[in-house]
Parts: structure tokens; C-alpha cells; sequence
């Protein structure tokens, strides 16, 4: 007992006097950590000597060693697989980007006022040979844009200096098409808008697969023969089913059961439901056979809010495919040079949506690759690229450390070929990224000098929304106030909710108008979320209406004249008028206008009294739903919304009758409650993705699919459009489906009715950027979906570096790694840092 | 002695068993539906859900008892933890959960190693204090210690040790050079947030048993006899008082081991803590199960030790020992 005794408290002094010496040391130590990230976890115990050096300039020493600028970023999320045939998330692509390079890639226009797609491995751009490979590769006479010869570098090297040639690339692919592997990514290859020849076969040769009829063959029923047990065939052999609970393009991924089973009888007829369900093998098909189908057809198309017909019941096929042998000879992908490679797609491919599938390559270094293979129990496994002895570059940077859920970093690469391009680009020679999980933490990290950008959560705008270092980028979103104006289900929930409540007013434009002109949508956002900009049309300043110029939609006259229109500044336009011109009306909208809004709802008073709408002792209750009571955007949003509206009216004739409730139940599908009826009214709703195809993402409000309110029947609604100087007139939707390529029928002033389609972005975009911007107005018109808020993001940029443009463009950012330029060198950064106590002030 | 230890182990591994059968059962039952991703190949992901042992190369569900027969005789018994489902897809479970475990040991010990002495001696002096201003003020900041949990701690750490007085770096340096004086300055804010509590816990049964024994009749007896004070407490209350402590030291690592699991996070520590709450967060049932059954071992483990303990501490205790009627 005494040696314990006396063990415990020698251990305790020694403990006591280590921190008292860690706390002496901890001045010099401290600094020691700045400099280290730079010098990767193996170069630490040199950081010290470092930084006691930095008081003086580098340049004065005899013998000072290159300066470095090192980039140190922070990431919430860590990297675990970058091997890029089986990688799976944003996190983990983002250690690729510094590692690759792509056929062609992303770069400042001329003006560098937006992007233009060069090329970076390749030399040019690719060589339409279609022609010379026709009876090849199924190509037949007359295809056009189908087969390209791109030819690459010469001096493209992997990072310890093996040259790269066509061969490589093929290799790589076939590797990623390894029937053996199932790679994730292999349908890089057969999936959107790239598809090669022969791809998807070789990936699957030999095994029978189910396959979503909707998204490959779309077999329709007429095609289909009868087979001997009753089971419908393709013309190929394939058995085909029905597709009860088997995950479907057509319904976004989800099964039809998932929709059955969360909307019931309000969307379906689900009288022969369960008789199906209980047909359903554990895949939850059945077999597509005569009494199958008739006891299906009615589940989609017997309720008319699925509104479905007998033409789309092949969504919901699925067929059973069985794929032949096949040599990689047959497959569209071949080297035919040392530095030329062929490939050939299944459907024409031409101009920027080309380039752009381009950017991007599955190239693998296959010595080393062939090295991680395995198959445990008949199972493929590659651990490629999940360490650094399993990883190779060949991109600008290589990959110099790598620990796992702690940190990565990078140095040039020595045999990129693209660092001498006749620019002066790559400033940044080292590259060290930690995972700091906190927010917190990577704000403490970044005003001390260790970080070069800070992504701000919504707590720290208060404080840096205003820093000259506070940058904000753009999303693609735009989020809306979508109202319930459906007549029939506004009387059925007014009178659930009691007597004397009224709903129906929602049902009145005026109304609805005061809503939107009530809101001030800037202050909505710094009560909702501060790094959101107010939003005033249906598309956000990111999405591009032109790839191939990167032409942002917003920035068109088609667009600029909705926005204008629709907030009624077209007549203070002008010399001598309110606004020189239209840029300039359009930078003063807010949206937020008291006094319109306060006479709207006087208006919209008096108009429900006169159509019996409403009584004079009547109170108006919007119930709004959110998806639950915690998140603090919907609570915020919320109480500001009741606040805001509750002021409004004060002085007009709803003061006192307008009310709010809200239902917090409505979890992760809440947008859907508007159209069940559930509620009257939704905020914070919105649509992402396609920031390069605002015509189809045009979609998302006229097809009663993707509407949040689909009583508004756009088959219905007319729109008159100016076509090459004549008015012709078709229903919304017609219009819509003409943008996308469609012939619909049109019929002019004089009663000429024309077939017309104007899908093809290269045949006249004027007009379908008419067409666009119609149906933009159109819809904002109707304010029944009425946008508030564009989705953005903001960060703080570090003092060391130097964006190389102050506004974000869509592919270019504001530079990137290639174009960021800095203001310190590592050394000069750590004694401005420690001249500044570590604590730099960026508010 | 020895069959008792044996005994024991042979329990313990039931007992681990029975637990990991039951999780195991209860992750089966939860929903394990393969990421879906709009566009996506879905047989591509057929592969992941194979290697899971859900389902066989055709896609076709495997029977829970094949799943579980599976789960006995390749997992418990072959040690094939599988491959990560999520978190790190289709690598080993057990060689990433090795790779991390170092961290999580040396901040545990160094926490141990750190608390252990600290409170004991706090713990005396506030026994031998008594009542006075000495004792009140350790007792004081004892419950405040033991009130608040360990990462409200390490905020405060962080923030005032770290960002506003410098002391420290905000987060654990990177590298697996763990014995180096550098990478013990980097672990103290995390050594210091863990230890706060078991500090305070030790300080505060060491000072209640020892003021329980300092009051006690033999004490008075020993005195009597002539031992000074600093004998007495020495020779036999410290002594007596450790019969209970000692093993409260083993049932506090199994504590700091818990609260690691929150404070690694904080500081960035690249240890097994973190892959606890992602596994559970990103649905990631292998590792899941693995580091359930590593801290369920541990603390099975910690619960024979600290029976053995006993008998070490305090020879009168005869573990094992069938009873006779003699004591």
C-alpha cells in the first residue's frame, strides 16, 4: 500500500510539472502548428525551426528554400473510397478533383465573365468519324454525331513519371466495366446522356437482370407477345412483369407501392391492390399476363388525381434481360493510336453536352489497380484508392499523406503536363485538408490563421454578413410560398376547421397577390436563413439557359422582361423615367410594397363578400405546413410569416380576421400536403438540379406531377406566344412540351392551327428562350407559387489568398485552385499570424 | 482462483454472446434498404447488400437463421467483421476499427493516468481537511465537475485553453506519431476534458470513504497505540479506503472509454468514438456491431477485473473460495 501510495503521487508531479511545462512551452509550440499542416504529418517536427525564422524575410536568407502557399481548407465530412470506379459521394470525389484531369474541362470565357469548355487532356476538340464507322457498332446509314475520335496529349504522366496513353484509358474502363466488379460507377458509361455501344451489355454479359422498362427499352404493350403460361415476352425472349415494388424511374426511384401505401385511395384505386400484392415475388413483381394487367390498369389510371392513362402503364413494366457473352472488342470505347480513342454512343451526342460528359474520365493506373484486386467468397473487391500506397495522379496535385477522419494533402505534381498553358495558374504548391467536424471549431481555426475559407452557418451572419472577406455563391434553387387555391378542397377543409373559419379567400388572385407584395422577402431571409438572397422569378441567377455560351438565363432580355413585367416596372423604364434601364429596375425590386399589399387585401375583402366567399363576422385561417417543429428555418419562418401578415392587414379590412395554424407533423414529404389536401398553404418549397436545363426543370410547374398545387390544370390554361411575328395559342402545357421537343398543335389569331415543336436548342433558341420566358410569367402569374428566396451559401475568404473573380460562375467558382493567387507565402502568412496573436479580425 | 476464473470468462463470453445475438436480431429488423439514387443502376448496388450477407448473388434474401448462422460461425467464432456499408465502403471493419484504436487507448489511459492520482490526492486532502475552507472548496468544485457532462468540458477547453488563451491547438495533431511530445501537448485539451469528471468522481468517494475510516473506532485504537496521524491515515485508513476505490478506478476507464465517444469528435481525434456514432447515424450495421461488441467485451472484461480486484486489495476477500463456516 505505501508503493502504491507513493507511485500515485510521483505520478501525479510528474503529471502537475508536465503541464506546467507544456504551458511554458506552449508559446512557441502553438505557432509550431500553423506552419505544420503545410508540412504533412511527417515533416512536423521541422515547423518549429520554421517559424522562429519567419520574423525575418525568407528572401534574406542565404540559402532560403522556395517559398510555398499552401491551401488549407477544413471538411465536416471525410473521405473513405476515391477509387473512381466504385467512389460514391460528394466527399469522396472531392479528393479526386486535385488528383485528375478530364478530356476537356471548365475555363474562363474570353471576357471571363462565364465559362467556355477547353480541352485539357485531350488536344482538340473531338473528330466526328461516324461516318467512316458505319455497319460498325450498330451504327446504320444516315447517323449523324455518334462516333468521335478524341485525340489526347502526348505528355500526359502519372505522378511518378509512367507515361499515360490510349491504352491506359481503355484498360480503365474495361476495368470499370468488369462484369465481375459491378463496379458502382460503372454506368458512367450507358447512363444519361452518354451512352457507348455495348457498355451496359458487356457489364452484364451472362446474367439475367431486371430492368425498368421505362428507362431502357420501353417496351409498349402492343409490342408484347403472350407466351405459353399467359406471361407477355419482348420480341427478344425477355419474360416481362408489372412492377409493384420494384424501384422505378418513372416514380423517382421510389415503387408504386410507395405511393400506394402513403396516398391509398386519395391517388389510386386500390380496389384490386392487395389481390396484387399478394401475387408479388420478393423482387414485388408479378408477371405481366392478360388478368395481371387488368387488375393493374385500374390501380393508375381508375383515379383521376394520378391522372394516368393506359399509355403510361410500360413505366411500370419491368423486363428480364439475359446478356450474351461479349468481348470488350465489340464495345464502343477502343484505342486506335497511341493517342486516339474511339468511341461510339448508342444515341447522338454533339456540342457542349458532349464536351461536357468529357470532363470527366475513369482512368485507374492499372499496375497498381490489378494489385488491390481480391474475390472473397466470390465476391469482387478493389481496395484502389483508399490509401495512399493505393493511390496514383495524374491530375496537377498527388496525394502526399493521407490519415483517415483526420487528414489529406497534396504537393504538385511534377509531371502534370498542364502546369505551362500559357497562363499564370497552380500558385498553390501544397494542399492540406482537415477534418474538422464543429463548425465552431473551424471558425476558431480559421480566424487564427490556419484555414483559408470558412463556409458560415447561420449563426455567424449577424457577425460577418457585412465582412469585406464575406463572399456568397449561388445555388440553383429557388424556394417558394405555394398556396392551396383549389375551390373544392378549400369549402371541405373550412368546414373541418369550424364554424365561421374561412379559407376560401385563398382562392382569390388579389388575395393571394397581397400575400406576395406584404412579404419583405430580405428580412424573411435573415430570419429564416441569413445566407439566402431574396428570390423574385422562377429561376435563380445560376441556372444556365445557354451550356454552350454559359449563358445564365436571368441575364437574357427574355428574362429580364419577366422580372420586369411581372413586378411592374415595365413603364418606369427609360430616359427621363425611374430606371435607365432594365438592369437597373430589376436590382431595385424587392417584392416588398405595404401599401399595394394593404389595398390588395381591401380588394380581395370586398371581392369575396361579393361573391358570397365570405361573411362580415368570418375569420381566415391558413393553416401552413412544415415538416416538424424543430428545425429552426420552419420555426422562424413561421412565427415571421404570422407576424408579418398579422401587421399587414392591420388598417384594412382583414385586421382581426387573419389567422394562422400550422401543422408540424408533416415529416420529409411535406411539400405532397398541399396537393392531399392536408394544408393551405407551404413555404420554403422548391425544386434543385438542373441548373443547365431550366426547359425541363420548366416541368416541375406545369405538370401535375411535380406541381405543388395541381388544381391549376396547365391542359387547360391558355397562353398566346409570338412565333417569328405571329400570335399563335396553346394550352400551357402544350407549350411546355413543345420547348422539350414535342410537335403540339397551334393555332394562330386567323384560326390557322400549324403542327410545331421546338426542341432543338440549335435550331432556333431565340424562340424557345421565348417560350421559356413565357411560361415563366405564366406561372408566376397565377401566384399560387410565389418565390421568395434563392437558395445560396456564404464563406469567408482568408486573408492569405486572392479569388481570381469576385463573382461566382457556374464551372469556373471564383478560380479554384488553379487561379487562386496569394497574398503571403506560408512563411510570411505564419509571422502575420502570430504578429496578430492569432486572432484575425474578419468582421 | 483459477476455476472462479475460468468460470467467470466461460459467464462473460455467454453473456457477450447473448448480447451480441440480440443486436444482431435487432439490426436485422431494422429497415436496410440500399441507397437509392435517382438514375442510378440499381444492380450495381446489389453488390454491397451481398458482401452484408442479406442477400445472395442473384439478389435473393438469405433466411434470417442463415443470416445468423452466418453471422455465429463467421463473425464470433471466424472474427470476419465484414466490410463497411457505408462509412467506408467495401473495406475490412476490423482492419479500419485497428488502424483508429490506438487514439482511443492512449487518450484513455492518458486520461487514467492523468485523473487517477489527481483525485485520490484531492480526494485525502479534502478528507483530511475536514470541514474546513480546504475541503469546501474541492467539494464545491467537485459537484460541479461531476454535475456537468464531460463535453460541455470540452467546449470550455477548446474555447478558452485553446482559441482564446492558446494554450493549445484547437484540435489533435495529425500523424500516428502518438509518443511524441508534440502529440501529447495536442491530446491535453481532450486528456483534460476527460478527466475533469473522473477527477471529481475519485476526489469525491476517496474523501467520503476516507472520512468514514478516519472516524472510525481502530482509527482511534491505532492513535491509542501511538501511530501519529500521517501512520494512521497511511497505514490503515488510506488502505481500508481503497477497498472500495480501487475498483471504482476500472468501473471509471469503462466511463471515460463512454464520454470519449463525443470528446474525440470535438477534437478531432482519430479514434474508434467517432465510428461509434457514425455507424449508428449512417446506418452502417457491420461496424455497428463491431464496436457494440467492443465496448460491450470491454466492459464485461472491466466487470471480472474488477471482481479479481478485490482479493488484491483486500486479502480477506477470498474470491472463489467455496464456504466452510470459517472466515
Amino acid at each position: 500500500m505505501k508503493k502504491l501510495t507513493v507511485i500515485l503521487l510521483v505520478l501525479a508531479v510528474v503529471l502537475v510539472l508536465g503541464v506546467s511545462c507544456g504551458k511554458k512551452a506552449t508559446t512557441t509550440t502553438a505557432t509550431t502548428t500553423t506552419t505544420a499542416p503545410a508540412a504533412t504529418t511527417t515533416t512536423q517536427a521541422a515547423a518549429p525551426a520554421a517559424t522562429t525564422t519567419t520574423q525575418a524575410p525568407a528572401a534574406q536568407e542565404p540559402a532560403a528554400p522556395a517559398p510555398t502557399y499552401t491551401w488549407n481548407g477544413a471538411a465536416s465530412t471525410f473521405p473513405t473510397n476515391w477509387n473512381p470506379h466504385t467512389y460514391q459521394t460528394a466527399t469522396d470525389s472531392d479528393i479526386l478533383d486535385y488528383m485528375q484531369a478530364g478530356f476537356y474541362t471548365f475555363d474562363y470565357n474570353e471576357d471571363e465573365t462565364g465559362y467556355k469548355v477547353v480541352p485539357q487532356m485531350a488536344t482538340e476538340e473531338p473528330i466526328d468519324v461516324t461516318d467512316q464507322y458505319i455497319g460498325k457498332f450498330g451504327l446504320e446509314e444516315g447517323a449523324k454525331n455518334q462516333a468521335y475520335i478524341i485525340k489526347i496529349r502526348q505528355d500526359i504522366k502519372w505522378d511518378d513519371g509512367t507515361p499515360i496513353t490510349a491504352k491506359d484509358f481503355v484498360e480503365s474502363e474495361k476495368r470499370l466495366m468488369n462484369p465481375a466488379a459491378q463496379n458502382y460507377r460503372a454506368d458512367n458509361l450507358y447512363s444519361g446522356n452518354m451512352v457507348i455501344y455495348n457498355a451496359k451489355e458487356y457489364l452484364y454479359q451472362g446474367q439475367s437482370v431486371k430492368l425498368d422498362n421505362g428507362a431502357n427499352n420501353f417496351y409498349e404493350i402492343a409490342d408484347l407477345t403472350a407466351g405459353e403460361n399467359g406471361q407477355y415476352y419482348s420480341a427478344a425472349g425477355e419474360p416481362v412483369f408489372i412492377g409493384l415494388d420494384f424501384p422505378l424511374a418513372w416514380t423517382g426511384g421510389h415503387t408504386l407501392a410507395d405511393y400506394v401505401n402513403a396516398y391509398g385511395a386519395a391517388y389510386f384505386d386500390v380496389t384490386n391492390w392487395a389481390a396484387l400484392v399478394e401475387k408479388a415475388d420478393e423482387d414485388g413483381l408479378i408477371p405481366l399476363t392478360e388478368e395481371n394487367l387488368k387488375l393493374f390498369t385500374p390501380v393508375t389510371t381508375g383515379n383521376p388525381n394520378w391522372g394516368e392513362t393506359a399509355a403510361d402503364i410500360p413505366n411500370y413494366l419491368v423486363y428480364e434481360a439475359t446478356f450474351q457473352p461479349l468481348d470488350w472488342s465489340e464495345v464502343g470505347y477502343q484505342a486506335v493510336g497511341d493517342y486516339e480513342i474511339l468511341i461510339v454512343l448508342t444515341k447522338p451526342l454533339k456540342g457542349f453536352y458532349l464536351l461536357y460528359a468529357l470532363t470527366g474520365t475513369d482512368l485507374v493506373k492499372i499496375d497498381l489497380y490489378d494489385k488491390c484486386e481480391s474475390v472473397v467468397d466470390g465476391v469482387y473487391t478493389n481496395t484502389y484508392g483508399t490509401s495512399l500506397e493505393t493511390s496514383a495522379s495524374y491530375g496537377p496535385y498527388r496525394l502526399t499523406g493521407f490519415q483517415a477522419d483526420k487528414q489529406y494533402s497534396y504537393e504538385k505534381n511534377p509531371y502534370y503536363f498542364g502546369y505551362n498553358d500559357g497562363k499564370d495558374i497552380y500558385q498553390t504548391t501544397n494542399i492540406v485538408i482537415d477534418y474538422v467536424p464543429e463548425a465552431s471549431t473551424r471558425l476558431e481555426l480559421f480566424l487564427q490563421g490556419k484555414l483559408d475559407g470558412y463556409g458560415l452557418t447561420v449563426d455567424d451572419m449577424e457577425k460577418y454578413s457585412k465582412s469585406d472577406y464575406c463572399y456568397y455563391t449561388p445555388g440553383d434553387s429557388t424556394f417558394f410560398m405555394a398556396f392551396n387555391p383549389d375551390p373544392e378542397a378549400l369549402v371541405t377543409m373550412q368546414q373541418a376547421a369550424g364554424a365561421n373559419i374561412n379559407k376560401t379567400v385563398l382562392t382569390l388572385l388579389s388575395f393571394r397577390q397581397a400575400m406576395s407584395f406584404a412579404l419583405n422577402r430580405a428580412d424573411f431571409c435573415l430570419a429564416t436563413s441569413p445566407t439566402n438572397a431574396p428570390g423574385f422569378g422562377l429561376y435563380s441567377s445560376l441556372i444556365i439557359s445557354n451550356p454552350d455560351e454559359g449563358t445564365p438565363y436571368r441575364s437574357t432580355d427574355q428574362a429580364k422582361d419577366v422580372l420586369v413585367n411581372f413586378w411592374g416596372l415595365k413603364d418606369d423604364i427609360g430616359p427621363g423615367k425611374l430606371y435607365a434601364d432594365k438592369d437597373e429596375a430589376i436590382e431595385s425590386i424587392t417584392g416588398y410594397n405595404l401599401t399595394k399589399a394593404q389595398q390588395l387585401f381591401d380588394q380581395a375583402y370586398d371581392e369575396a363578400i361579393a361573391a358570397g366567399l365570405l361573411k362580415d363576422t368570418d375569420i381566415v385561417e391558413i393553416k401552413i405546413g412544415t415538416p416538424n417543429g424543430t428545425s429552426k428555418f420552419y420555426n422562424n419562418g413561421y412565427e415571421y410569416l404570422v407576424n408579418c401578415y398579422t401587421e399587414a392587414v392591420k388598417g384594412t379590412k382583414f385586421e382581426g380576421k387573419l389567422t394562422f395554424t400550422r401543422d408540424d407533423t408533416l415529416g420529409n414529404g411535406f411539400s405532397d400536403a398541399l396537393k392531399n389536401n392536408q394544408v393551405d398553404m407551404l413555404f420554403g418549397v422548391g425544386w434543385t438540379g438542373s441548373t443547365l436545363d431550366p426547359y425541363n426543370l420548366m416541368e416541375a410547374y406545369t405538370d401535375s406531377n411535380y406541381q405543388y398545387n395541381p388544381c391549376w390544370d396547365t391542359t387547360k390554361e391558355m397562353l398566346t406566344i409570338n412565333i417569328k411575328g405571329t400570335d399563335y395559342t396553346a394550352s400551357i402545357k402544350a407549350w411546355n412540351n413543345i420547348m422539350l421537343g414535342e410537335v403540339e398543335t397551334i393555332t394562330s389569331g386567323k384560326g390557322e392551327s400549324i403542327e410545331y415543336s421546338c426542341g432543338d436548342a440549335d435550331e432556333d433558341p431565340e424562340t424557345r428562350l421565348n417560350i421559356l420566358a413565357a411560361l415563366e410569367m405564366a406561372v408566376l402569374m397565377t401566384y399560387e407559387e410565389i418565390p421568395i428566396m434563392d437558395d445560396a451559401s456564404a464563406s469567408l475568404r482568408g486573408m492569405q489568398i486572392h479569388y481570381y473573380t469576385e463573382d461566382y460562375i457556374f464551372g469556373m467558382g471564383r478560380g479554384g485552385i488553379k487561379y487562386y493567387t496569394y497574398n503571403y507565402t506560408d512563411a510570411e502568412w505564419d509571422a502575420y499570424c502570430a504578429s496578430q496573436n492569432y486572432n484575425l479580425q474578419y468582421n | 482462483m483459477v476455476k472462479y476464473v475460468i468460470k467467470r470468462v466461460l459467464l462473460m463470453l455467454l453473456t457477450f454472446f447473448i448480447i451480441m445475438s440480440g443486436c444482431f436480431i435487432l439490426i436485422r429488423l431494422l429497415p436496410n434498404v440500399p441507397a437509392q439514387q435517382f438514375g442510378k443502376d440499381m444492380n450495381l448496388v446489389l453488390q454491397r447488400r451481398v458482401r452484408q450477407g442479406l442477400v445472395d448473388m442473384n439478389g435473393n434474401p438469405i433466411p434470417m437463421i442463415q443470416q445468423y448462422w452466418h453471422f455465429i460461425t463467421r463473425t464470433l467464432i471466424g472474427g470476419d467483421w465484414g466490410v463497411s456499408e457505408s462509412l467506408y465502403i467495401g473495406q475490412d471493419c476490423f482492419s479500419i476499427f485497428l488502424s483508429k484504436l490506438p487514439a482511443t487507448i492512449l487518450l484513455n489511459v492518458y486520461a487514467m493516468v492523468f485523473s487517477v492520482p489527481l483525485g485520490l490526492l484531492l480526494g485525502i486532502y479534502a478528507a483530511l481537511r475536514k470541514n474546513r475552507w480546504q475541503d469546501h472548496v474541492i467539494s464545491t468544485g467537485v459537484m460541479v465537475f461531476v454535475s456537468v457532462p464531460s463535453y460541455v468540458y470540452a467546449f470550455l477547453v477548446q474555447y478558452l485553453l485553446c482559441y482564446r488563451l492558446k494554450l493549445f491547438p484547437l484540435v489533435m495533431n495529425s500523424g500516428r506519431d502518438y509518443f511524441t511530445w508534440s502529440m501529447f501537448h495536442s491530446m491535453l485539451p481532450a486528456i483534460l476534458s476527460l478527466s475533469f469528471g473522473s477527477i471529481a468522481g475519485f476526489a469525491r468517494y476517496t474523501r467520503a470513504e476516507l472520512t468514514e475510516v478516519l472516524t472510525s473506532e481502530y482509527l482511534l485504537l491505532a492513535r491509542t497505540k501511538g501511530l501519529t496521524k500521517g501512520q494512521t491515515t497511511r497505514r490503515h485508513a488510506l488502505r481500508n479506503a481503497m477497498v472500495v476505490i480501487f475498483p471504482m478506478i476500472i468501473g471509471e476507464f469503462i466511463g471515460i472509454i463512454g464520454g470519449s465517444l463525443i470528446i474525440e469528435n470535438i477534437f478531432v481525434v482519430p479514434g474508434v468514438g467517432p465510428l461509434y456514432v457514425n455507424s449508428i447515424t449512417a446506418l452502417d450495421y457491420n461496424f455497428f456491431m463491431l464496436l457494440s461488441g467492443f465496448y460491450c467485451l470491454i466492459g464485461l472484461a472491466s466487470g471480472i477485473l474488477l471482481d479479481l480486484s478485490y482479493s488484491f486489495i483486500d486479502p480477506r476477500i477470498r474470491i472463489g473460495s467455496k464456504a466452510n463456516g470459517k472466515y
